[in-house]
């Protein structure tokens, strides 16, 4: 799992076009650099050892034709003395030369003599490297890593080879040099490579600062929060940002009228919701009214007859209890429970009874299913104003003599709520406001949706989200919203 | 005190002293021409042969030659005087080796390189092939391998630098030179001295000795313990003095030349 999350991660790190731009501007930018500055460090560093391979040659040319004029009397006359005094005195004359050694020998690979007598002895055969690498040429070996060069020259008189010329010289402190320079143009490079870099990287940030404040105003939107771009930011950002920002808050405006709009709507609608609710009740309230004076005409009239009295009282007690019924449901609707923060088996229970009046006049059969057993931690008034206007909604769409079903129950920490109607089936549009932020769509056509808009926007608050089907006949909802049961709670507590 | 314009007092110079030290050389030069009064002229050449050359054909009014050069032309020559070192006319020849060397005694020296100082030099070479004819040898059999470095210093350099093995020197050219080159001649070591010899002499030739410049020059070198400046010079040469001298001081100089001679 791990691996397979890292893999992705590489992946996403590998795949440059997905970068942010504040990244790969700034990292293209120094790779530019470093690209540029290595290339010229490079043809640098290439032409610097080039030049010093150059006067090196040049060098050891010079010393080499020093030396053989010195030599060449004594070597002619193989005076060893003489060509020792020659290549004696030449240790310190030449500037910039460090030999170690410098040998003349006779035509036939004999030393004749050396400036380091006792290594390279009188009449000895040369080294054998120093054949092996010349062979009889003349030349210049240079072994860097030693830090050593050798070179050999044919010392000739009128044309004729009278003898060669063997040199080793320290060449050390001519590579430290080149390593010296090699280290300044890294370094040098290096750090003018990452203060441009740095620099580039600091300056595309704040180029691009505006579009992060663009981008966290949209993420802002996305949440359900439109806020325009302060005027603040205006001042200090580049003109087409300028632009982008005004176009922005233009439309931020335009959303937000739209939301305050449909929240009065929504207000509206709630009231006229009120007022059919009220009336309804008000007719629920009426009705047994009816009867109960009926019964205390009766009970006047008829008194004395105790089945008489026994019928009317308990006609009387049943009125009675419809009406309480009646106005328990409106007032725990209305003005709030003792405890927002839990929904009990009851506070579903008693929505029928704010909905008889819509059963009534249709003539529905509302098929009731309340199957949670213990208090849940979820908003409970919230739930009941979800429940409630998706039954409305049924009802509403419901034909006369129909079945409207509301099922209630819960099962791993989730809480669904299915109402199922038997209307011509919801529209697509205004299914969609169930899903949606209240921000997104605020309010719709000709104000039907606002009861679901309503809906989607608590369901969005509480965390949940619902699911519209569409059976052979009618709509199918369903609400799941999260809550913590009673046995977790009582077990963090 | 010299005049302008006036012909040079010509006087040659050998490495039979310390001819590179040109402190000396001047000091030298100033003493003489103040004594001659007249200008003097110091000619150095490399070896004895070319100063006899020179002094035979006229191209030098006097010279400080080698005993053994004195000695091959001492029917021509005439001893104007002759220098005193440690109170005595006399020095050695001294066969040095390397301070590594294992060499002990002269035969040791079997088989090494040998450096020479000059053919025509007593210390530098005929000593050497004195001992070696006595042994019914001769130096290109003797040793492995010779050469001549024209110069008592430089043999010395040789045989410290170890170019050569062993050496032939000038017994008082290494003394002085141990005093004032130390680390040079640490470098060597003595493995035979000879017997005293008579010490390199300042000569003319013989038709120049009753010249006054000659005159002049000999009584200067005699004097030169009486000047400041003839001190100086001594003082740099590690010399007593000068004092007359008679040919039978180099006798047996000239006996070991006729024995090589015969020899050869």
């Amino acid at each position: 799992m791990e691996h397979s999350e890292g893999a992705d991660l590489m992946l996403r790190v590998m795949r440059i076009a997905a970068w942010p731009l504040l990244v790969k501007v700034p990292v293209l930018a120094a790779g530019l650099m470093i690209t540029g500055a290595a290339t010229i460090s490079q043809v640098v560093f290439w032409q610097f050892a080039q030049d010093q391979e150059s006067n090196l040659r040049a060098l050891t040319d010079a010393y080499l034709d020093g030396l053989s004029a010195a030599v060449l009397p004594g070597l002619i006359r193989r005076d060893v003395w003489e060509v020792f005094e020659a290549l004696d005195g030449s240790r310190s004359r030449y500037a910039g030369i460090e030999p170690r050694y410098a040998i003349v020998a006779l035509p036939d690979d004999k030393v004749l003599v050396a400036s380091d007598p006792r290594r390279f002895r009188l009449n000895s055969p040369l080294p054998g490297d120093l054949l092996r690498w010349f062979g009889a040429e003349d030349g210049l070996r240079v072994d860097a890593q030693a830090g050593r060069a050798w070179m050999a020259r044919t010392v000739r008189s009128e044309g004729f080879p009278v003898g060669r010329l063997f040199a080793e010289i320290d060449i050390a402190e001519l590579l430290r040099a080149r390593r010296q320079i090699l280290l300044a143009l890294v370094a040098v490079n290096g750090c003018l490579t990452l203060t441009f870099a740095l620099g580039g990287y600091f300056a595309l940030k704040r180029m691009l600062r505006p579009l992060s404040v663009l981008m966290c105003y949209v993420e802002r939107v996305r949440n359900g929060s439109v806020e325009p771009i302060p005027e603040g930011y205006q001042g200090r950002i580049a003109h087409e940002f300028g632009q982008l920002f005004d176009r922005f808050n233009a439309m931020a405006r335009a959303v937000s009228e739209r939301q305050t709009l449909a929240s009065q709507l929504a207000e509206r609608e709630k009231y006229a919701m009120l007022g059919r609710l009220a009336s309804g009740m008000a007719h629920e309230v009426n009705n047994p009214l009816g009867g109960i004076l009926n019964a205390i005409d009766t009970i006047q009239a008829h008194g004395n007859d105790p089945v008489v009295l026994q019928t009317s009282l308990d006609f009387l007690k049943r009125g009675l209890a419809g009406i309480r019924n009646v106005a328990r449901a409106a007032l725990v609707t209305y003005k709030g429970g003792s405890d927002t923060s839990l929904l009990t088996p009851t506070d579903l229970d008693d929505l029928p009874f704010l909905v008889q009046h819509e059963t009534g006049i249709r003539r529905l059969h509302l098929d009731w299913g309340n199957r949670i057993s213990e208090p849940l931690e979820v908003e409970g008034p919230a739930v009941r104003q979800i429940t409630l206007n998706l039954l409305l909604n049924a009802c509403a769409a419901s034909p006369v003599g129909g079945t409207v079903a509301v099922t209630a129950s819960c099962a791993n920490e989730m809480l669904q709520i299915t109402v199922v109607d038997e209307g011509p089936g919801l529209p697509e549009n205004m299914a969609a406001l169930l899903n949606q932020a209240a921000s997104a769509t605020a309010g719709s056509q000709e104000n039907k949706g606002l009861g679901l808009w309503m809906t989607g926007h608590l369901i969005h608050r509480l965390g949940g989200h619902a699911e519209v089907e569409y059976p052979p006949v009618g709509t199918r909802i369903v609400v799941t919203l999260p809550v913590v049961s009673r046995e977790m709670l009582d077990a963090a507590e | 005190v010299a005049k302008a314009g006036e012909e040079s007092f010509r006087f040659g110079l050998t490495p039979v002293f310390l001819d590179n030290d040109m402190t000396l050389l001047s000091l030298l030069q100033a003493y003489l021409a103040q004594q001659l009064r007249r200008p003097v002229e110091l000619l150095k050449r490399r070896t004895q042969g070319e100063i006899w050359v020179m002094l035979r054909s006229g191209q030098l009014d006097a010279a400080w030659i080698c005993d053994l050069t004195y000695v091959q032309h001492q029917e021509r020559l005439a001893l104007l005087a002759v220098p005193l070192y440690h109170g005595r006319p006399l020095y050695e020849t001294y066969v040095i080796v390397n301070k590594a060397s294992d060499a002990k005694t002269f035969d040791d020296l079997h088989g090494t390189v040998h450096a020479f100082s000059d053919p025509d030099s007593t210390s530098g070479y005929l000593i050497t092939c004195w001992m070696l004819t006595l042994r019914q040898a001769v130096p290109g059999r003797f040793f492995r391998n010779v050469f001549f470095t024209y110069s008592h210093r430089n043999t010395i350099r040789a045989v410290a630098n170890g170019l050569a093995e062993s050496g032939s020197v000038d017994g008082y050219v290494w003394d002085v030179m141990k005093e004032k080159e130390p680390d040079l001649v640490e470098r060597t070591r003595i493995v035979f001295r000879s017997e005293p010899l008579g010490f390199p002499p300042i000569v003319a030739l013989n038709i120049s000795r009753d010249r006054p410049d000659t005159q002049r020059l000999a009584a200067a070198l005699l004097a030169m313990t009486s000047h400041d400046l003839g001190r100086e010079v001594l003082s740099m040469l590690t010399l007593d003095g000068f004092t007359p001298a008679s040919p039978d001081l180099y006798d047996s100089t000239a006996q070991k030349w006729n024995i090589v001679r015969a020899q050869i």
